[in-house]
């Protein structure tokens, strides 16, 4: 598999197309809505993110994979957890989750394991530096990503893996250092992640997209957990050929609809939920859904539109929008941040 | 309207070799509407190639790597269809899933997540949907959902349940289109609008229809017009096909139409399959010219009609007189003129003088669908099914998702929390708090809620077997009695109605039944089943149908004795064994926790009980379902003998469990279908589970109905006697009366041969009430015992007495 310009991906499952707008999701029932929303991602999506974590479940469920290219990260953003525990063995970064009656160790062997039977595009096993970390613990995190990247890469036995290196840093100067390492090493794309919690200082995130595009320019580029879609755009333009998020279903969880601030249906149902979700990812990601697929959206629009218990609905069913049978994902007015990150996107 | 079981019917199409498009058909392609991604509602009449156009829409779908699936009310088309999309979509797999399959205790050939097109009666769609969870590996994938005969919307019956799968499985699927076929729909474009779609009407047909009344005086000269009509047709090359409303009159016209010289035969669904197939390939090949039909001929055949005569506008549901609806009238009318097959069509309407107009059915201004969404029992099923599927869980959601119903849509308003409320007055629903916010209530389905969900049975169904078995008494529940809950429920179909005539035979019957229940006057019964008059005569004749087929499982013969079809028999077991199995359920220990703790917990059984009430409802259920009786039913018992093997052993000898246990191994071995192995391995399993499972345990105790006896005058019609007693009789000779207090007084006079009177209904030769008023001012002891028994009645002290239950017009009490 071979990359001639960053306009797609070639994956054993099929194309991915430039830009990508790429939803996470998860397997297993640990997110009843993920499982609502799952089987529709194929219509409006060019692929998936999952977490290895709720990969997992794909062993004993293979035909609860959906057809389209599957995204599978490392899980490295557990780092961040409190019971976390960074550990170098052979000149490797481990990282250990201690429980009370066990420890849980995540070797890069295990993730590349998983991946190669799993997934259609990899990515190495990182550890993300949290902006108040110790300097000296920042450059040992790094340095470990690295030497992770460059094992991952010299093991990888699928050919059509697409593998990606994971980038970290502090500033754009340690971003640019870890960038470089992997430059011309042979990897299929470079992902960034840390970008969250720095995602308020503009010129700090573009800094280190720039960075990292100037070393690398003919590498996909893919950034981890940035979803709103004004911000997205401005991603896309300064050269990134991915993102994922989960934004898209998290505000669904909450019965919110994307570019509408005010347009909330509290304590939606699942199926309510479920067309949120849809009308939210067919925005971020520019498609179409069908009349019947927004009419949620649309009804919660109109004030009293849901009479409450006992009365009569005031009026019939009208969708409030010309009867025109597919609507393009409308354009964002305001995007709420959604209240809680999960899983990969949290880096 | 309910669908009948047909038991052959094929489905409605354009012909293969067919090298164009009829222009409706044209119109539709050429606007690329198929393809487009609406959904919408089509209405052509029958035979202008609806389905033909569905198969168009469902190739595109497959070929961009979804699903289709194709609803059908009726069964028998449904495997028809299957069979022969076999053929055309062979590049995929097409299961069909009408529940005949589980019913035979097998699973479906093509598993749901392997098939791409999947035909279901609307039923089993809904049951998939209500437990979408485990279907949630092909759900999803499904692009287009055809609906045929979608005006069933306004089915009594069949429509809410309809209405409700609908707005699941589009809330389930967003990305679903409907595709709505009918040839009768009075409001298509509201339709349209409530699936978010568009509508498409043509009137084109092949043949064009030409629609003739003609009018009659008195019922009497009916037949001479008929004969007139029919004649006429036959004269010009034509085949008529003539309607009529009951399975008498059809054999007594076309026995008329014969003995006048026609080549005529009579039609309908009691005959054998055989019969009715020699009379419709005599009718194809033109050796029979006339049939003469009841409705189960008005869908899906296609036949050589020229002319269709529809003798009957009015239909009779058992209770009461009602016109045909329009709709009905146009698939009647619609087997007239059918391509390929004809080129003129005609419709002749019967209708009487005093009808001002006949002429509508004509216009074809077809009756709305309305959704029947409002009344409350479909409401609180509708409610049930939401929060047992884990869709709705307040009654906010609930309140939102009923917005998207037809009845909202057509204005209809509905009362969702006050359902809410009686569904946890009662039981089906109760409130358990949020996980996350604790102050927070969410509806759940109660043990007895998600029973009737998993059924698909009323709530009310439920809660009526519920209450009636947590009555504690000192005997026992008899077979009869559970069968007797069952038909009481509103969910046994069919109910089959008793004429005048039978009531003698069934007292008889019922007399000889054990049964705990009729021990109680009519009025007691009557209260505590929730039915009076000839709503309670039905579910007591079903309920000795439904015996009879627990002891011979033969519909045939059981049809003939009591006066139905033998598919309504077939139909009547299946519908019982869905009740059952949900009484069954309901009398089982709670299967976990949660069950337990929802405060629906089974009834303690009476410690008379010889055997708990569950034993003997899990036999009676297996005896309905294989159509064996309770002593055959032992043989089931044990692993590897089911219904067909304990009919054949039975047959053979080997009656119960105790007989098999005490068989020789090889006389068993030469019975058909039984190795020397398996002899041997069923004897001794068999002696193992006696004494716990012999069939002595089965046996019926207690006293039979005590009802009272068939010994109702036969020339005494009771409406009639009632109508006597408000008369003032007048002796004004001899043997001469003088009766007044009715209309206008007429004369009763004593002859050698009886009485003779001068009004019209003695004329017409019945003894009128002008006569019985003179037997009883005379002291008619006959008559005066009648009276003494309706008095009786009133009082409720009387026996359980049918004669009472027939001229009660009083339907139910619930």
């Amino acid at each position: 598999m071979k990359l001639t310009q960053p306009t797609h991906l070639e994956t054993r499952a099929g194309i991915i197309p430039f830009p990508a707008y790429i939803p996470v999701t998860t397997f297993g029932d640990r997110y009843p809505l993920d499982q609502l929303v799952r089987p529709y991602l194929a219509r409006l999506a060019p692929a998936i993110m999952v977490s290895l974590h709720y990969a997992r479940p794909l062993a004993e469920n293979p035909e609860q994979r959906p057809r389209l290219p599957v995204l599978i990260d490392s899980g490295g953003f557990a780092s961040l957890f409190e019971d976390a525990r960074i550990s170098e063995e052979n000149g490797l970064g481990v990282l250990e989750r201690i429980g009370e009656e066990q420890t849980e160790r995540l070797h890069p062997y295990d993730v590349l394991e998983f991946q190669e039977q799993h997934a259609d595009v990899a990515f190495t096993l990182d550890f993300p530096i949290p902006p108040k970390l110790a300097e000296s613990e920042g450059k040992r995190r790094l340095e470990l990503t690295i030497a992770n990247a460059h094992w991952a890469l010299a093991n990888r036995r699928r050919r059509d893996l697409a593998l990606y290196a994971c980038v970290q840093g502090w500033d754009v100067e340690s971003y640019r250092h870890c960038a470089v390492a992997y430059a011309d090493a042979g990897f299929d794309g470079i992902a960034i992640g840390g970008l969250i919690p720095r995602a308020k200082d503009r010129d700090l995130l573009f800094g280190i997209v720039d960075a990292v595009r100037t070393v690398a320019p003919g590498l996909p580029l893919h950034v981890f957990g940035i979803g709103q879609p004004e911000l997205v755009g401005e991603l896309f333009a300064h050269g990134v050929q991915s993102v994922d998020s989960s934004a898209y279903v998290q505000l669904a969880a909450q019965g919110r609809a994307w570019g509408d601030a005010s347009n909330r249906i509290m304590h939606a149902s699942p199926t309510e939920r479920l067309q949120f979700a849809l009308h939210n990812l067919a925005i971020a990601c520019q498609a179409s859904l069908p009349l019947s697929a927004r009419r949620v959206v649309f009804k919660a629009r109109e004030p009293g539109a849901y009479p409450s218990a006992g009365r009569t609905p005031r009026t019939s069913h009208r969708v409030a929008h010309p009867p025109s049978l597919y609507l393009v994902g409308l354009g964002p007015k305001s995007t709420p941040e959604p209240s809680c990150h999960r899983g990969a996107h949290a880096r | 309207m309910s669908a009948p079981v047909l038991e052959r019917t094929e489905p409605e199409s354009v012909p293969s070799d067919i090298l164009a498009c009829n222009p409706a058909q044209k119109e539709l392609l050429d606007a690329g509407l198929l393809t487009t991604g609406f959904s919408w509602v089509l209405q052509m009449p029958t035979g202008s190639g609806k389905t033909w156009l569905a198969e168009q829409a469902i190739e595109w779908t497959l070929e961009q790597g979804y699903r289709a699936v194709y609803l059908t009310p009726l069964r028998a088309l449904a495997n028809e269809l299957g069979a022969r999309w076999k053929q055309r979509f062979a590049r995929w797999k097409v299961g069909v899933y009408t529940g005949e399959t589980l019913a035979q205790g097998r699973s479906h050939p093509v598993p749901f997540a392997d098939a791409s097109l999947l035909i279901l009666t609307p039923e089993r769609f809904d049951a998939c949907i209500r437990s979408w969870r485990s279907h949630w590996g092909w759900m999803p994938e499904v692009e287009l959902l055809v609906v045929d005969e979608i005006h069933l919307l306004g089915d009594r019956q069949r429509g809410p349940r309809l209405e409700g799968t609908l707005s699941r499985i589009r809330r389930l699927n967003p990305f679903l289109r409907v595709l709505g076929l009918s040839a009768t729909l009075g409001n298509r474009a509201e339709l349209a609008d409530w699936l978010d779609g568009i509508d498409y009407h043509s009137n084109w047909r092949s043949v064009p229809l030409t629609w003739k009344t003609r009018r009659f005086r008195k019922a009497e000269d009916k037949p001479a017009i008929l004969l007139e009509e029919v004649r006429r047709c036959l004269r010009s090359g034509g085949q008529s096909l003539v309607f009529v409303q009951s399975r008498r009159r059809a054999e007594q016209l076309a026995a008329k139409l014969s003995n006048d010289g026609l080549p005529a035969a009579h039609h309908h669904a009691g005959l054998m399959a055989e019969a009715r197939g020699n009379s419709e390939a005599a009718f194809r090949a033109g050796n029979l010219r006339v049939l003469v039909s009841t409705g189960t001929l008005e869908m899906g055949l296609n036949l050589p009609v020229r002319q269709v005569v529809l003798y009957d506008l009015q239909a009779f549901d058992g209770i009461e007189f009602s016109p045909l609806p329009v709709n009905t009238v146009w698939q009647r009318a619609g087997r007239a003129g059918r391509f390929g097959l004809d080129t003129e069509g005609e419709v002749v309407l019967l209708a009487p003088s005093w009808d001002r107009n006949p002429d509508h059915y004509a216009q074809g201004r077809f009756e709305p669908v309305r959704s029947r969404l409002t009344e409350p029992r479909v409401l609180a099923e509708q409610i049930l099914v939401e929060v047992a599927s884990g869709l709705c869980r307040d009654v906010e959601q609930l309140n939102r998702a009923t917005a998207h119903s037809l009845a909202s849509v057509q204005q209809q308003a509905l009362p969702v929390a006050p359902c809410v409320r009686t569904m946890l007055e009662a039981g089906m629903l109760t409130e358990v708090p949020d996980e996350r916010e604790p102050q927070r209530r969410l509806l759940k389905a109660t043990r007895l809620g998600r029973i009737a969900v998993r059924q698909l049975l009323a709530p009310e169904s439920v809660l009526h077997l519920a209450r009636q078995v947590n009555e504690q008494s000192e005997l026992p529940f008899t077979f009869f009695d559970l069968l007797l809950l069952a038909t009481t429920t509103p969910d046994c179909e069919p109910l089959l109605p008793a004429d005048f005539e039978e009531l003698d035979a069934l007292a008889a019957q019922v007399a000889q039944e054990p049964s705990r229940i009729l021990q109680a006057p009519t009025s007691a019964v009557a209260e505590r089943l929730g039915l009076q008059g000839r709503r309670l005569l039905a579910a007591v004749k079903t309920a000795l149908v439904a015996r009879a087929w627990t002891r011979d499982g033969d519909a045939t013969t059981n049809a003939e004795a009591f006066g139905c079809y033998p598919f309504e028999v077939r139909r009547l077991a299946e519908s019982l064994e869905r009740i059952l199995t949900s009484l069954v359920a309901i009398l089982s220990p709670p299967s976990n926790r949660t069950e337990q703790q929802d405060g629906t917990a089974p009834p303690t059984p009476s410690i008379d009980d010889h055997v708990p009430v569950l034993e003997r409802a899990r036999a009676l259920l297996a005896m309905v379902k294989h159509g064996v009786n309770e002593e055959a039913i032992t043989l089931t018992y044990v692993a590897g003998i089911g219904g067909t093997l304990a009919r054949r052993l039975h047959a053979a000898g080997i009656e119960d469990i105790e007989s098999l246990a005490q068989a020789e191994p090889a006389e068993l071995a030469a019975i058909r279908g039984i190795s020397a192995t398996r002899a041997e391995r069923w004897i001794e399993q068999a002696s193992e589970m006696l004494p716990q499972h012999s069939a002595w345990r089965l046996r019926e105790q207690g006293p039979a109905a005590a009802t009272m006896p068939g010994d109702w005058p036969v020339s005494v019609d009771p409406y009639r006697l009632g109508r006597a007693q408000e008369l003032r009789v007048i002796r004004a000779a001899k043997d001469w009366f003088r009766v007044t207090g009715g209309l206008e007084p007429h004369d009763v006079a004593r002859q050698a041969t009886g009485f003779s009177c001068d009004c019209p209904d003695h004329r017409s030769g019945r003894t009128c009430k002008h006569i019985l008023a003179v037997r009883l001012f005379e002291g008619d002891t006959e008559l005066t015992r009648a009276l003494e028994r309706l008095h009786l009645e009133r009082e409720g002290a009387a026996p359980f007495d049918l004669f009472a239950l027939w001229f009660d017009q009083r339907r139910e009490t619930r």
